[in-house]
């Protein structure tokens, strides 16, 4: 932004406006102290608190559904079994 | 670090039923984005850091209202920014506080670190007239610029259409651009 004299378009100048402002209003990064002091006041986990509690829920789930499939699995094989030998025994 | 799998839908359902790492969750995606729209806001790093805080607070607190209306959580989130900022605005206006025209320097993304640390006489300028926009004009230009949101997105921030957001932010360029004529100052283009 200089002084000078006046040689583009309303236009141009709109795009000159345009990118100035694309510099100047830029994206900040806080630093970690406040990001830190942030999650401090409205006491939330930490991230990698938060991705460790997942992780343990999501194996938990996992462990269940596995048991929950095995019992089903034991149920079916025990109900052939008593259908095949059940069949079997009147005679 | 793994990256969190983020689906906002379930996240937002187990945060509304009180789930504190869901929420947590919800924090850790948006608190960047919140503090640069409030950081832009309000000109200084401490009033910016109290108000973040205070958003989350209340969001926390609310988030049983949100209800996805066609309005997405993160148009929730910066509303709750926008009337947050506006109260501010309202008390320091009140107690008739001098205005902090200078932005303190935190590093933007992107740039090698040596060149956070100088801001231009362009810049310093440009950042001032924005400062003395009226507030809805300052969020179209935050929104669009610092958070990189279309119309659309900008529109359903601000309760407005695509269109209106496009026209008043046409006339906000215009009435920059008759600001820095009035003070002889001519952008250059990059």
């Amino acid at each position: 932004m200089t002084k000078r004299k006046q040689t583009v378009t309303p236009e141009e100048k709109l795009e000159a406006l345009e990118s100035h402002l694309a510099v100047t209003l830029k994206p900040v990064t806080p630093s970690k102290e406040i990001v830190q002091r942030l999650r401090e006041r409205i006491h939330m986990p930490a991230r990698d608190e938060i991705i460790m509690r997942l992780s343990d829920w999501r194996r938990l789930f996992l462990v269940f559904g596995g048991v929950l499939s095995g019992m089903m699995l034991l149920i079916t094989i025990a109900r052939a079994f008593y259908y095949l030998v059940g069949r079997r025994d009147p005679m | 670090m793994p990256e969190l799998e983020f689906n906002e839908e379930e996240i937002l359902s187990l945060a509304s039923l009180g789930d504190r790492d869901a929420f947590g969750q919800l924090y850790e995606r948006y608190v960047e984005r919140i503090f640069n729209y409030v950081y832009y806001r309000t000109g200084n790093t401490h009033d910016a850091e109290d108000l973040t805080a205070r958003v989350f607070q209340r969001a926390m607190n609310h988030i049983q209202k949100y209800t996805d209306r066609g309005v997405p959580f993160s148009a929730w989130l910066y509303r709750i920014a926008h009337n947050l900022v506006a109260n501010w605005h309202r008390d320091r206006s009140r107690k008739q506080e001098i205005p902090l025209d200078d932005l303190p320097i935190l590093p933007t993304k992107g740039d090698h670190p040596e060149k956070n640390l100088v801001r231009s006489q362009d810049q310093d300028a440009l950042l001032r007239m924005i400062r003395k926009l009226p507030g809805e004009r300052q969020n179209l230009l935050i929104l669009k610029f610092v958070e990189d949101m279309s119309n659309a997105e900008i529109g359903a921030i601000m309760g407005r259409s695509e269109g209106a957001v496009k026209s008043l932010y046409h006339r906000t360029l215009l009435a920059l651009r008759d600001q820095l004529e009035d003070q002889n100052l001519f952008l250059e283009g990059e």
